[in-house]
C-alpha cells in the first residue's frame, strides 16, 4: 500500500500546478519585494542600490515598531475572539431549534465588501450623529468619547468592526468542523451520562484541535497583514494612533513615493509573520498533548 | 540529498526569474492600430460617468468631435476614480507603461514623473497654437513646469472661500466677519447657542489644511508657505507657529464639528448640507451644490452665501483678495508614447474646448480665461469669476506644492493638529525637519 | 408566538432520548440562550437592512442624518443610476465569470495539494505545506508592481486571465490551510481499505476523499467566492478595458474627484450582494447535507 500512496508521479501531478502558480505569482513578488527593499527608488525612473540601508532604517524606525505592536495587538484580540466564535459554533452545531436559520443570518456581514462595512462603521462611530453616541446621550452620558478621533481609543475601537467582520468566516469553519465529528461518539458519551459541556470539552474540541490551530494561525497572520477597514476608517490616524504594518507600508510606498522603503516594510512584515507562525506552531504542538 | 538539491534549484530559479523581471522595465509598447487601421491614442482620466457625469460627458463629446475631424485617430479611454487613478498611475509608471495621455496634479505630484523622464514637454503645444497662447490665467500653467518646461496643461482652477448658511447667521444676528477677531466672535456666538460653527473633514488632512494655510497667509503674508517650499523661509517661522496655534485656539473654542479628525471631507460636508453647521471652508469645486446641481433643494441653495477668509489683526497678509487655491488636474503626454505628435494635438484641442464648455456644462472653473459676458451663469459664478480676475495672489495649496512625502506628512500632522495630539511647535518642527532633509 | 409557547416548543425538540427530564432551571437557561442568540442575529442582519435604507437615500440624508433614519423620499433612481451609469450589466457578467472560474480552480487545485500532503507519503511534504502557508503572509500592495511586471512580460495585461490567476494563487494558501485542518480529522481507514482493494490513487481521491470533504469544500467555496466577488485592486491594476471590469469597479465609479454619489454606491452594493447571498444560502446547506452524502458513499 505504501507504493500507491507514495507514487512520485502522482504527487508531482497533484502538487505541481498549484506550486508553479504560487511560485510565479507569490514567490517572485516576495523576492522582488526584498530586492526593491535594497533600493532607493520612488517607483518612477531609475533605482539606486543602497544595500541594507532601508532595512537598517526599518529596525530603528519607531513608527514601524509602533505599527507592528498595533498589528500584534489586533492579532491577540482576534485570537481571543476565536473563543467566542467557538462557543457560538458549538451552540449552532448542537441540535437546537432554529440553528440552521441562525447560522445563515450570522454569516451575512461576511458577504459585505469592506466599502460597505467601512461606511456602516463610520456612521456608527460618528461623534455627533453616530449610533453609539446617540445611545450614550440618551442614557445620560454628557460627553461621550469621539471614538476614532481620539488617539487613545481609535485603535481599540477599530478592533470591533474588524473582528466582527470576520465572525462569519470563523463560525462557518468551526461549524463545518464540528459537523464532521462522528455522531456515534457523541451518542456514546450521552449514554455514559456526559453533560453537553463535557461532551464539548472532552470529545468535540480535541477532535477539531487541528482546525482550531489553523484558525489561530489564520487569525494572527491575517491580523498582521490587515489593511482594509483601517485604511477606510482612519487611514492609520490620528497621529499614527491606529497605524498597522500594512497601512504604514501603503503610506510609504504609494503615498510618499518611498517605494524602496515601503518594500522593506513589506518584507519585514513577512518575516514577522513567519516568526509568529513558527512560535504558534511550537506553542500549540506542545499544548496538543493535553487534549 | 534529493531534498537539498530540489530546494536549491527552486530557489535559484525564482531568483533568476525575479531579477530578470526587475531588470526589464523598458517600455514594450508598440504603436497600436485598431482593426480599421486607425491610430489609437490611449487616454486615462478620472471622471467616471457615475460620480462626475458632467465632466465625463464633456470629455466624451470632445473626443467624439475630435474623432470626426480626424478620421485616422481613435481615442480609447480608461476611466478610474481619483484614488484608484493615483494608485494605478504609480504602478504603470514603475514599469514605464503610462498611457499616451493622462491626468496629473501640479507641482509636487508631477515632479517625480518629470524627473523620472516619463513626460513630454508641452510648451510647443501652447506656443504653436494661437488659441492657447494667451488663453491661460497667468501663473496656472507654470504650476506644471519643472526647470522652465511645462509638462502639464491645466484644466481646472479652484480657490477657497468660507461658505456659510445665511439663515443661521440671521437667526443669531451675525454679520459676515471681516477680521479674525470678528470671526472668533461669530464662532463664540454659534458655539454658545449649540450650533456647530464650522465643519471640517480633518481625517483627510487637506480640508483641515485650508484653515492652516489661510491663517499662515493672513499672519505671515501671502508668500510665506511658497517661500517655505523653496527654502526661502523656514517652516518653524514664528508666524507659522502662530497660525497653527490659532487653529488650536479655534478647536478649543469649539469652533469645529466634534471629532473632526475622524471625519472625511464627505462626512464633514454632510453637516453643512444638512444645515447642522453654519460654515464650511472649501473650494469652488463645491459651487454646483450651491447653484446648479439638480440633486440639491433650491431652498438650501438660496440660503448659502460665501465670504473671503478674514484678515488677521497685525498680520502681514493684509489683502483679503489673496486666496489659497490652486490648479486641480491637468493633462500630460507620455514621453515614450508612440503617437506623441497626435496625442499632443489632441491635448491642445481638449484644453481649448474644455475651457469653452466646462463652466456652463459642469460648473467647473477652467484654468483658461472665461468671457462671462457671453455666458448665462448663476450669480455666484459671476461673482467668483470676477473675484478671480481681481485676485492679488493665489497661493497654491501647500500639499500640492510640496513633494509627495512632505505632503503626506503634512496631512497626517494637520489631522493631529486638529485632534490636539501634537503641539503647534511640534507640528512645524516635524515638517521643518522633513523639508530640511529634502533640501539637502 | 408567546414566550412560554416558544420555550415548550424548543424544549420538545431539544429533548434527547436519553435525558427526558428537563428542570425548570434548564428552561430558563435556554430562554436566556435564545434571547442572546436573537440579539446577535439582529446585530448580524442589521447591516443588510442598513444597506437597503442607505441605497434609497440622497447624499444629504446619508451624511448628517441618523443612520437609523428612514429615507424621506425613497430614491429608486439610485438603482436606475447604478444600472446605467455604473455599467452593471457588463460588469455583473464578468464578476460571475471570474468568480466561478477562480473558485473552481482554487478548490480543485487546493484539494489535490492537500490530499498529496496529508495522505501521501513523501519527504518534502512538510516543506511544500510551509511554502503554501508562507504565501499567505505577503501584504497585497507589495505584490502589485512585481505582478504587473510579470503579467506585462507574459502579455496578460488587460486580459482577464491575469486576474483569475491572481485570485487562484492568492486564495490557494488559505484554502489549503483550511482543507489541511480538516483532512487531518478525517478517518483514514476507508482510504486504506480502498488501497487494499487495489483502487487506483485517482479513484481514491475522486470517489472517496473528495465526497467525504464536501462540507469543508462548500465552506471554502463560500469563502473564496466572497473574496473574489468583492476584490477590486487586481481588477483595477491589471485590466483597463471597460468590457473586462467587474462589479466592484461599478461601485468605485460613483466615487468622484469632489463628489461621491453614496446613494448609487449603496444601490450597486445592494445589487451586487444578491447573487452572493443566494449562492451562500444554497452552499450553506451543503455543509450539513454533505456529511450524510459522504458517509453513505463511504
Amino acid at each position: 500500500m505504501k507504493n500507491v500512496m507514495s507514487n512520485k508521479f502522482v504527487i508531482t501531478l497533484y502538487v505541481l500546478p498549484a506550486l508553479i502558480l504560487i511560485l510565479l505569482l507569490i514567490y517572485i513578488p516576495i523576492v522582488l519585494t526584498g530586492y526593491y527593499g535594497l533600493m532607493d527608488w520612488n517607483g518612477i525612473g531609475k533605482m539606486k542600490f543602497i544595500g541594507l540601508d532601508n532595512y537598517i532604517e526599518l529596525v530603528k524606525d519607531k513608527l514601524f515598531w509602533q505599527s507592528t505592536w498595533h498589528s500584534l495587538l489586533l492579532g491577540l484580540f482576534s485570537t481571543v475572539s476565536l473563543v467566542g466564535y467557538l462557543i457560538l459554533s458549538l451552540i449552532l452545531a448542537s441540535k437546537i431549534k432554529g440553528a440552521n436559520f441562525l447560522r445563515k443570518i450570522y454569516l451575512i456581514p461576511m458577504l459585505l465588501s469592506s466599502v460597505a462595512i467601512g461606511q456602516l462603521w463610520a456612521k456608527i462611530f460618528d461623534p455627533t450623529n453616530g449610533m453609539i453616541n446617540r445611545l450614550l446621550i440618551i442614557f445620560g452620558v454628557d460627553n461621550p468619547p469621539v471614538w476614532l478621533a481620539d488617539s487613545k481609543i481609535a485603535l481599540y475601537a477599530l478592533f470591533f468592526p474588524i473582528v466582527w467582520q470576520y465572525a462569519g468566516f470563523y463560525i462557518i469553519i468551526f461549524y463545518a468542523a464540528l459537523k464532521n465529528v462522528p455522531e456515534e461518539l457523541i451518542e456514546a458519551a450521552k449514554i455514559d451520562g456526559a453533560t453537553s459541556i463535557q461532551i464539548a470539552y472532552k470529545i468535540k474540541l480535541p477532535l477539531i484541535a487541528g482546525v482550531i490551530k489553523v484558525m489561530v494561525i489564520l487569525a494572527i497572520v491575517g491580523s498582521l497583514k490587515y489593511f482594509d477597514l483601517i485604511f477606510v476608517l482612519t487611514g492609520g490616524g490620528p497621529n499614527h494612533a491606529s497605524e498597522v504594518m500594512a497601512s504604514y507600508m501603503y503610506s510609504e510606498a504609494f503615498s510618499k513615493y518611498n517605494f524602496g522603503y515601503g518594500s522593506a516594510i513589506g518584507f519585514g512584515l513577512l518575516i514577522i509573520c513567519l516568526v509568529m507562525t513558527w512560535l504558534i506552531q511550537k506553542l500549540l504542538s506542545s499544548k496538543e498533548v493535553e487534549f | 540529498m534529493f531534498k537539498k538539491k530540489t530546494v536549491a534549484m527552486i530557489i535559484s530559479v525564482i531568483m533568476l526569474v525575479s531579477l530578470a523581471l526587475a531588470g526589464c522595465s523598458s517600455s514594450s509598447s508598440t504603436e497600436e492600430k485598431s482593426a480599421d487601421g486607425k491610430k489609437v491614442i490611449k487616454f486615462m482620466h478620472l471622471w467616471p460617468e457615475g460620480s462626475s457625469n458632467a465632466q465625463f460627458s464633456i470629455v466624451k463629446d470632445i473626443i467624439g468631435e475630435y474623432e470626426k475631424e480626424h478620421k485616422d485617430i481613435k481615442i480609447e479611454t480608461e476611466i478610474l476614480n481619483p484614488d484608484q487613478y493615483r494608485e494605478k498611475l504609480k504602478v504603470l509608471a514603475s514599469s514605464n507603461e503610462l498611457p499616451d495621455i493622462g491626468m496629473t496634479w501640479s507641482d509636487g505630484f508631477i515632479k517625480p514623473y518629470v524627473d523620472g523622464g516619463m513626460l513630454a514637454p508641452l510648451d510647443d503645444v501652447v506656443n504653436k497654437n494661437p488659441d492657447l497662447k494667451d488663453a491661460f490665467i497667468p501663473g496656472v500653467k507654470e504650476s506644471y513646469a519643472v526647470d522652465g518646461k511645462t509638462y502639464g496643461l491645466p484644466l481646472e482652477l479652484n480657490i477657497s472661500y468660507v461658505f456659510y448658511n445665511k439663515e443661521i447667521f440671521k437667526k443669531y444676528n451675525l454679520e459676515v466677519p471681516k477680521t479674525f477677531e470678528e470671526y472668533k466672535k461669530v464662532v463664540k456666538t454659534l458655539a454658545d447657542n449649540g450650533v456647530v460653527p464650522a465643519t471640517v473633514g480633518a481625517k483627510d488632512g487637506w480640508p483641515a489644511s485650508f484653515w492652516f494655510m489661510y491663517l499662515a497667509d493672513r499672519i505671515g503674508g501671502p508668500t510665506i508657505l511658497t517661500d517655505v517650499i523653496h527654502g526661502k523661509a523656514k517652516m518653524d517661522d514664528p508666524a507659522i507657529v502662530k497660525a497653527a496655534q490659532e487653529v488650536q485656539n479655534l478647536v478649543d473654542m469649539g469652533g469645529f464639528v466634534k471629532g473632526a479628525s475622524a471625519l472625511s471631507n464627505d462626512d464633514a460636508k454632510g453637516y453643512f448640507m444638512n444645515e447642522k453647521a453654519a460654515m464650511f471652508l472649501t473650494a469652488t469645486w463645491e459651487l454646483p451644490n450651491y447653484t446648479t446641481s439638480p440633486d440639491v433643494k433650491q431652498e438650501f441653495k438660496d440660503k448659502i452665501g460665501y465670504f473671503k477668509f478674514p484678515t488677521y489683526e497685525g498680520g502681514k497678509g493684509t489683502d483679503i483678495n489673496s486666496y489659497v487655491g490652486g490648479p486641480g488636474v491637468g493633462l500630460f503626454v507620455a514621453k515614450d508614447s508612440k503617437v506623441q505628435k497626435e496625442a499632443k494635438d489632441f491635448v491642445g484641442y481638449l484644453v481649448k474646448r474644455w475651457g469653452e464648455k466646462s463652466v456652463t456644462d459642469a460648473g467647473v472653473i477652467p484654468a483658461t480665461k472665461v468671457d462671462t459676458s457671453k455666458l448665462k451663469l448663476a450669480p455666484m459664478y459671476i461673482d467668483i469669476l470676477k473675484d478671480l480676475s481681481e485676485a492679488s495672489n493665489v497661493t497654491t495649496y501647500f500639499d500640492t506644492q510640496s513633494s509627495p512625502a512632505v505632503s503626506e506628512l503634512h496631512h497626517d500632522l494637520v489631522t493631529a493638529l486638529f485632534g490636539k495630539q501634537i503641539t503647534p511647535k511640534d507640528f512645524v518642527k516635524q515638517q521643518a525637519d522633513a523639508l530640511a532633509k529634502e533640501q539637502k | 408566538m408567546s414566550k412560554a409557547a416558544m420555550e415548550t416548543k424548543i424544549n420538545t425538540t431539544l429533548s434527547v432520548p436519553y435525558k427526558t427530564s428537563k428542570s425548570f432551571g434548564n428552561r430558563i437557561g435556554y430562554g436566556v440562550l435564545y434571547v442572546i442568540l436573537g440579539i446577535i442575529a439582529i446585530i448580524q442582519i442589521y447591516p443588510l437592512i442598513w444597506l437597503l435604507l442607505f441605497s434609497l437615500k440622497t447624499n444629504q440624508e446619508v451624511f448628517g442624518m441618523s443612520p437609523f433614519s428612514l429615507p424621506q423620499n425613497p430614491q429608486w433612481g439610485n438603482y436606475a443610476k447604478a444600472w446605467s451609469a455604473g455599467h452593471i450589466d457588463v460588469y455583473f457578467f464578468n464578476s460571475v465569470l471570474y468568480t466561478v472560474i477562480a473558485v473552481v480552480l482554487t478548490v480543485i487545485l487546493a484539494s489535490f495539494v492537500t490530499f498529496a500532503i496529508t495522505r501521501m507519503h513523501w519527504k518534502l511534504s512538510g516543506l511544500v505545506l510551509g511554502l503554501f502557508m508562507a504565501g499567505y503572509m505577503i501584504p497585497l500592495h507589495s505584490t502589485l508592481i512585481p505582478l504587473f511586471n510579470i503579467f506585462k512580460s507574459t502579455h496578460l495585461i488587460d486580459n482577464p486571465v491575469s486576474v483569475i490567476l491572481s485570485y487562484v494563487a492568492f486564495n490557494l494558501p488559505i484554502t489549503i490551510m483550511i482543507l489541511a485542518g480538516f483532512y487531518k480529522t478525517l478517518p483514514r481507514e476507508i482510504e486504506e481499505a480502498a488501497v487494499m482493494d487495489g483502487c487506483s490513487i485517482h479513484r481514491i481521491f475522486f470517489q472517496i476523499t473528495l465526497p467525504m470533504t464536501i462540507p469543508v469544500l462548500s465552506t471554502t467555496v463560500i469563502i473564496n467566492m466572497i473574496y473574489n466577488w468583492n476584490e477590486f485592486v487586481f481588477v483595477n491594476t491589471f485590466l483597463s478595458s471597460d468590457k473586462w471590469k467587474t462589479i466592484t469597479v461599478g461601485v468605485n465609479n460613483f466615487v468622484g474627484q469632489y463628489l461621491t454619489d453614496w446613494g448609487a454606491i449603496g444601490a450597486t452594493l445592494m445589487i451586487s450582494i444578491i447573487p452572493v447571498l443566494i449562492a451562500y444560502f444554497i452552499l450553506s446547506d451543503r455543509i450539513v447535507e454533505g456529511i450524510a452524502a459522504g458517509s453513505v458513499k463511504g
